[in-house]
């Protein structure tokens, strides 16, 4: 009796040692990361994903940059306050659009950061090493200079984080300074980066000298942003770039991968998980109720006013390409004129048709879509180097040259030869020339997502919000309004940010 | 961990168990029988408990009121009790039969309380406890246990999840909610089983719910938001009995909404859009959709047993077709308890519990809305009326306002939703008397549980028509493994009696779930069973967890004279998931009883037949820490590059070190007060909790660089605060007629002391996607959790609002709807939402009558909540001018009709602001039956020891002022944190239902 007593004792106390430690499976120890190469590679992959997600590509950023711009109005009056405060000049420090675009930017430097901190833990090939976190450079440079461009001075961190307490009272790098390191970082990219990447989606030397010269551009330094712009087309071929004969193939999904225009994309599958892979801007622009799409149509939540439509010459393809004018009741029924559009909340304007045309495959009115979003073309690189010339020394053939390049590109009508739009005039004058650089720009670049920056670049925003301007708005204020307030909860968390921007 | 060496003891463990069981009774003990019967009227009492004095031993009588028990010598002293009657207690002595007469009074002082392992006399208990009695479980006919306990415990808040679902998730809360982030529902015991779950109503013997620290602390770090202990019906040694019993009810939806008609809807839609087309038909869409319910519950058991063997087997089959198309729940549960006393000195049980649980769903409580997602009930309420089901071609109608979505009737006809549970659950213990007092008990448990979550969405709907079908399955199991072992000592010592427990509890769960899912079917009859039909594989994902928790408890209870009472108890735990730097978590928690009464001054009193004061502190904990959730981590993201999906992987966590459990400190005072020999008994408790490391996802600086910048820290502190009543009357005690009545009301006040960030506001947003709305809710310091936050809606706008400088965004001209510009600095933004209404209810009650008259019975029983707001979404989303509406808007302002608060007929942003808050106080006849036992002499005839028939109706009269479909909501509980703060909120819940119930008791 007394020995089954004891078994009992024994078998009940030796079922519960347990030292209490968790062995987790399924999940990564960052301790324990960065082993090789492939390993890096898939830490660098990480911050060019996080582009993809809703909160910045996939809406809060694309959509911010359209709408701030005037090229772009409200369509739905009745849509979330948070976009028509971006639209009409009324944010305040807690927007639903600024805020996660503010916090998915620190996301894909933070995955950058931890990148380029783990690739040091790898021994090896340091140049293969080095083209992979080259990569990683990109990323960080790529979402500081939408960053410095949106806030001005910002908190800058260019190191992996492991304790919260390292940045919780860092305070703002100066504008300026910011722009010294993205140089960096772009400077770095450019030295590593193969000349032609496997994929559009990855960054390639003429990637960074592109967007070296685009920064330049910005800071008003014309001989490098030329110097870098010219150093690209001068390796167009070598570097696997050049303009689309079709202006529409540029906005097909089914041909994103063959295109050589891109310098950089942002790829959309149609799949999302979670907020990854997460695609709002046919839904975003498309027509409300419209069935032409097999997806459906869109949320008529981000319209052009009429006067970007109507000022646009008619002649123009890709005037064409950029707008969609008819909706559908019914995927085969009689097309309705914009003037007929039969929804209670999409206002009679042709609406944009770049990101909904030929999106599919897509999910429910055009989310999801199979979009490759081309963060800068070619044909921006073009103008630039135009732009920059111009400053430079004007009234030279070379920069002609460089508008009509993509003049001529507009001309072919999918397929067919027009006369419309016309060569540059030969002998303009510097500031007729600089008027029809940027005039290309606002018409080449139409909604995509550059307008913002080019106005706040060249303060152009009291006559472009202003009474004859495309999109009048009677708030905008010069004093304030080039830079948007960063979420307030940050200075409550952090005081070292304060001031935050006018607003 | 099980080694193999483990396993190996394990299973001479159970081999010596089995040898054991296999031992003879030893022979000095003898048999003594006889039979229990109510002084009133002579007739047996069934479940009567006799006990022998001093142990925990004892059987209960059979249904004449029968027993037979085994004692050991001539000196043993039997305890006769029984509920609502007054106890007794015979020295033995030579005799072998012993029939014994119980008289009507002071009874239930004598009730037996199951207390975390062990039980106590209720006289004796320090701590605050309620009983609930299965006649109580089972009054009406309820899919799970947790719904029986509305309104029948002072302070157990019990509500449905989703109306009247079938197999709606029930939330419970004992004395309010303690925790905000962390799970807040109570801990289930089954039988000893920590962390099961209930049985069928109908093989509940009594819940014990154990409310304040002094009770809770032996459960340490999972006691903080109360523990119920569930006992499950056993066998009793006797001749066999067989109970049968059958119910069945029908049902209907106990509210509709009142929508426009198609004439009404065309003249208020043109306001609109003037080219609005009208359609042809009349459809009211929720007769669409709603059909007549239907229960039926059957359950069959068999007890019985010698004086070594007892047992308990049922099986109960539980169907229902729910009062929506297309919804239904079918149960099947058996359950088995074996107990042996092999000898005097050793007793071994084994609890068998299988459940299988499929349900049929429809969608409801949608969190979106929008585009091809809106659930069944919203889209009936927002759906145009002058659309039939079909179109012309026979394709199913799509909505013509607002978003697009498929009409009610499609939804809940095409889509599948298939959930099948099954639980399988062995518990075995083995309790051995070493030596007089001194009893070792070890219980040996093994769960497991599957979930399968099986949705198709077919090409017929909007959702999947372009994906041509989506389906998907989601598989989980968790395998729990229990082993306990205590202690208990029972001497007299010095003045007093003295019990002692202590013991050691290992517990350890594993949970695996993995999701399988494409889309692009040939055709869509494959369902979600063929997924390899599917030309478009998604991604599948699985996770696996462990963790594992090993605690040592103890209680020591003293009682001087049976005046004076003191219980202390602690618990230490150590759990895998805490953080490194707190691995082990201590509860402690003391009590003292004075049982008045017994002093010399009301000895002999007639009136107060029972008075005690008693008071506890304690604290308990909530260790809703997930397995890994203290570690760095880097995880997986979906990334594409040159449309080729890559690795990805992105830092998403930090290293906590310093993460703990959350700690609850309570006070409870309490008063038991019996008058006239028990016809009047009174308890009433206060209590005082202050709930402090509350685990909170603390926003960290949003530049930190990881997607989602939180983490978990131990920061907020919550106070709740309350008193409970609960009075049981005998009205009236006659040999042919007795009323007795149970009345329970508990005011809770919950309120937030601390949060992150120095107290700043911790707002978020509930309302469905498609609403486009930020911030509804507001955590704020010195206010209830869940207040609702918006605009103050001040009526209708009647002249325009011209001294707005700013208001992007809002309407200003008459007509429009008139928000208060709180700060009143003519800008009216978002700084002028302010908190419009707060969820938690002043006071919940319960109102129970049971009448007896000859043979008939009779019970009311009444439920109430008072005082808690509604947030309705479902009421905004129909004012939007994007759906159909209530009648309201033939109300609708125009210049010719200027005095309504109903602002014109548009198309509006969906503001969350008061117009849509509402009094969600109610007060609902739940149950109202009667029942009849067939005289006894003819049920011995046909060969029955008792046969009842009853009638009953459930949920018949519900008072209530919301203009809601029914005032018990609570949408977007679907996690820990939802559940907690997300209180008041209605969208599209499935409705309640009312249902009139048949039955029968047979007992053979």
């Amino acid at each position: 009796m007394k020995k089954y007593i004891l078994l009992l004792l024994l078998g009940s106390f030796t079922v519960g040692c347990t030292d209490l430690e968790e062995k987790p499976v399924g999940l990564i120890d960052p301790a324990t990361y960065y082993n090789n190469t492939s390993e890096l590679q898939a830490a660098v992959n990480g911050s060019y994903g996080l582009m993809s997600a809703e909160k910045y590509w996939g809406r809060a950023l694309t959509l911010t940059l359209l709408l701030r711009s005037d090229m772009c109005d409200i369509g739905n009056t009745a849509t979330n306050v948070e976009r028509r405060e971006v639209n009409n000049f009324s944010v305040n420090d807690n927007n639903g659009l600024i805020t996660p675009l503010w916090q998915q930017s620190y996301s894909i430097i933070g995955a950058a950061n931890q990148a380029i901190d783990g690739s040091k833990k790898i021994t090896g090939d340091q140049a293969k090493i080095n083209a992979i976190v080259a990569e990683a450079y990109f990323y960080r440079a790529f979402a500081y200079y939408n960053l410095v461009r949106l806030f001005g001075s910002i908190p800058y961190i260019d190191f992996a984080v492991k304790d919260i307490l390292t940045v919780s009272t860092i305070s703002k790098t100066a504008e300026a300074e910011v722009y010294k390191k993205i140089i960096a970082d772009l400077e770095f990219a450019k030295l590593w980066l193969p000349n032609k990447a496997t994929v559009k989606a990855k960054p390639s030397k003429g990637t960074a000298a592109a967007y070296l010269s685009s920064l330049y551009l910005t800071l008003g330094n014309f001989p490098k942003a030329y110097d870098e712009a010219k150093y690209v087309i001068t390796n167009e071929a070598a570097f696997g770039l050049g303009l689309e004969t079709d202006y529409q193939d540029l906005f097909n999904s089914a041909k994103a991968l063959s295109l050589k225009e891109p310098l950089f994309t942002i790829d959309y599958t149609n799949i999302e998980l979670g907020d990854q892979g997460r695609d709002f801007q046919g839904f975003l622009t498309g027509i409300d109720l419209d069935k032409t799409y097999a997806w459906g149509g869109g949320f008529s939540v981000a319209v052009p006013s009429l006067k970007v439509y109507n000022s646009w010459d008619q002649r123009d393809y890709r005037r064409a390409v950029s707008f969609d004018t008819v909706m559908r009741a019914t995927a085969t029924s009689a097309p309705i004129p914009y003037t007929a559009f039969t929804s209670a909340i999409a206002p009679k304007r042709p609406h944009i048709a770049k990101y909904q045309r030929l999106a599919g495959p897509a999910g429910l009115n055009g989310r999801t879509s199979s979009n490759n979003y081309a963060t800068m073309r070619y044909a921006e690189v073009l103008l630039t180097a135009a732009e920059a010339l111009n400053e430079v020394s004007p009234g030279t053939a070379e920069a002609n040259g460089y508008l009509n390049r993509i003049l001529t590109r507009a001309r072919n009508k999918a397929g067919k030869i027009v006369s419309y739009p016309p060569n540059v005039a030969i002998g303009l004058s510097q500031s007729d020339f600089r008027k029809a650089v940027l005039e290309q720009r606002r018409l080449e670049l139409a909604f995509e997502f550059g307008r913002w920056f080019d106005i706040k670049r060249l303060k152009i925003g009291v006559e472009a919000f202003g009474a004859t301007g495309y999109e009048p708005q009677s708030k905008f204020d010069v004093s304030k309004h080039y830079y948007f307030p960063f979420p307030a909860i940050d200075i409550t968390r952090n005081p070292n940010l304060a001031p935050n921007n006018p607003f | 961990m099980l080694t193999n060496q483990k396993i190996k003891v394990a299973k001479w463990y159970l081999l010596g168990l089995f040898i054991l069981a296999g031992t003879i009774v030893n022979a000095q003990q003898r048999k003594i029988t006889g039979k229990i019967t109510s002084s009133t009227d002579s007739m047996g009492l069934p479940g009567a408990n006799v006990i022998v004095k001093g142990t925990s031993t004892g059987v209960s009588s059979d249904i004449d009121g029968s027993y037979s028990i085994v004692i050991s010598d001539n000196k043993t002293v039997l305890v006769f009790n029984y509920v609502g009657y007054a106890t007794k207690e015979i020295p033995v002595g030579d005799s072998n039969v012993i029939n014994i007469s119980l008289s009507l009074g002071v009874g239930s002082l004598e009730e037996v309380v199951v207390v975390g392992y062990g039980t106590r006399k209720k006289s004796d208990m320090t701590g605050s406890v309620s009983k609930v009695k299965t006649s109580e479980l089972t009054a009406y006919p309820v899919l799970s246990s947790e719904q029986a306990l509305q309104g029948r415990a002072a302070g157990v808040n019990v509500q449905s999840n989703n109306g009247g679902e079938p197999g709606a998730p029930v939330k419970i809360r004992i004395r309010g909610g303690n925790s905000i982030n962390a799970s807040g529902d109570a801990l289930i015991v089954v039988d000893g089983f920590v962390g099961a779950s209930m049985p069928a109503p109908e093989d509940v013997a009594s819940m014990d719910i154990l409310k304040d620290a002094s009770a809770t602390a032996i459960y340490g770090s999972r006691g903080s938001n109360g523990v119920i202990l569930v006992t499950s019906k056993k066998g009793k040694s006797g001749k066999t009995t067989i109970e049968f019993s059958n119910s069945t009810s029908t049902q209907q939806v106990n509210n509709d909404l009142d929508l426009l008609n198609t004439d009404q809807f065309y003249n208020y839609y043109k306001n609109i859009l003037p080219t609005y087309k009208r359609g042809t038909a009349n459809t009211d869409w929720q007769s669409e959709i709603y059909r007549p319910g239907f229960v039926s519950n059957t359950q069959l058991s068999f007890s019985g047993g010698t004086d070594a063997i007892k047992y308990y087997v049922s099986g109960n089959y539980f169907n229902q077709q729910g009062v929506i198309i297309n919804s239904g729940l079918e149960r099947y549960t058996m359950l088995s308890n074996l107990d042996a006393t092999i000898t005097s000195k050793l007793k071994v049980g084994l609890n068998f519990f299988k459940s299988h649980i499929a349900n049929n769903g429809i969608i409801s409580q949608t969190n979106s809305g929008g585009t091809g997602s809106a659930g069944v009930v919203s889209s009936a309420y927002r759906f145009v009326p002058d659309l039939g089901i079909y179109d012309t071609a026979g394709v199913y109608t799509l909505n013509t306002v607002g978003d697009v979505i498929d009409n009610p009737y499609a939804t809940a006809v095409e889509n599948v939703n298939d959930r099948i549970n099954d639980a399988n659950r062995i518990n075995f213990y083995a309790a051995y008397d070493i030596v007089k007092g001194l009893e070792f008990k070890t219980t040996f448990g093994l769960s497991s549980e599957t979930n399968q979550y099986g949705k198709y969405q077919p090409s017929t709907v909007v959702a999947a028509k372009a994906l041509k079908g989506i389906g998907s399955i989601f598989n989980s199991s968790q395998t729990t493994i229990i082993s306990e072992n205590y202690l208990t000592y029972k001497t007299d010592l010095w003045i007093g009696k003295f019990t002692a427990l202590g013991g050691y509890s290992y517990q350890k769960n594993e949970f695996e779930s993995s999701t399988a899912a494409a889309s692009g079917f040939v055709t869509d009859s494959f369902s979600y069973h063929n997924l390899g039909g599917g030309a478009i594989p998604i991604k599948p994902q699985s996770n696996a967890t462990t963790s594992e928790l090993a605690s040592l408890f103890g209680r020591i209870n003293y009682d001087i004279k049976e005046k004076y009472l003191f219980t202390f108890t602690g618990r230490r735990d150590g759990s895998s998931s805490f953080s490194k730097n707190y691995k082990y978590g201590f509860f402690p928690s003391g009590a003292i009883g004075w049982n008045v009464n017994k002093e010399s001054f009301l000895e002999n009193s007639e009136t107060i037949s029972n008075l005690k004061l008693r008071a506890s502190y304690g604290l308990t904990g909530n260790p809703s820490i997930a397995p890994y959730e203290t570690l760095a981590k880097y995880s997986d993201i979906y990334a594409s590059s040159g449309d080729i999906s890559v690795n990805a992987v992105v830092p998403t966590n930090f290293a906590n070190d310093n993460l703990k459990w959350e700690t609850t400190y309570q006070w409870n005072f309490g008063l038991d007060l019996g008058l006239f020999t028990g016809r009047i008994n009174l308890s009433v408790d206060y209590y005082m909790s202050e709930t402090k490391d509350l685990l909170f996802s603390k926003p960290l600086p949003s530049y930190i660089g990881i997607p989602n910048p939180v983490q978990t820290q131990n920061i907020g502190e919550l106070e709740n605060k309350g008193l409970e009543f609960s009075l049981n009357t005998k009205n009236i005690i006659s040999d042919s007629f007795i009323w007795s009545t149970d009345f329970n009301i508990a005011f809770n006040k919950n309120k937030i002391l601390k949060l992150p960030d120095n107290n700043a506001d911790v707002r978020y947003a509930t309302a469905p996607a498609s609403f486009l709305q930020p911030d509804s809710q507001v955590l704020r310091v010195g206010q209830p959790v869940g207040a609702f936050y918006g605009y103050i809606y001040d009526g209708v706008i009647q002249t325009p609002r011209t001294n707005l400088t700013s208001f992007t965004g809002f309407e200003i001209a008459p007509g429009g709807e008139n928000f208060r510009d709180v700060n009143g600095d003519n800008i009216l933004n978002s700084s002028d939402k302010t908190i419009i209404g707060d969820p938690n209810p002043d006071f919940i009650l319960g109102f129970n009558n049971d009448f007896k008259y000859k043979n008939f019975d009779m019970n009311i029983f009444f439920q109430g909540s008072v005082g808690g707001d509604i947030l309705s979404y479902t009421l905004l989303e129909l004012a939007s001018g994007t759906a159909n509406a209530t009648t309201d808007a033939l109300n609708a302002w125009t210049t010719t009709n200027t005095d309504t608060d109903v602002p014109s007929a548009k198309v509006r942003t969906k503001f969350i602001s008061s117009r849509f808050v509402y009094d969600a106080s109610y007060i609902r006849l739940k149950n109202i039956s009667v029942g009849y036992n067939l005289p006894k002499d003819f049920v011995t005839r046909i060969g029955l020891s008792r046969a009842r028939f009853y009638v009953s109706a459930q949920n018949l009269w519900t008072l209530t002022k919301y203009p809601g479909a029914d005032p018990e909501v609570n949408y977007l509980n679907n996690s820990n944190q939802n559940s907690n703060r997300n209180l008041g909120l209605d969208y599209g819940s499935y409705p309640n239902i009312e249902s009139i119930t048949l039955g029968f008791n047979l007992t053979f």
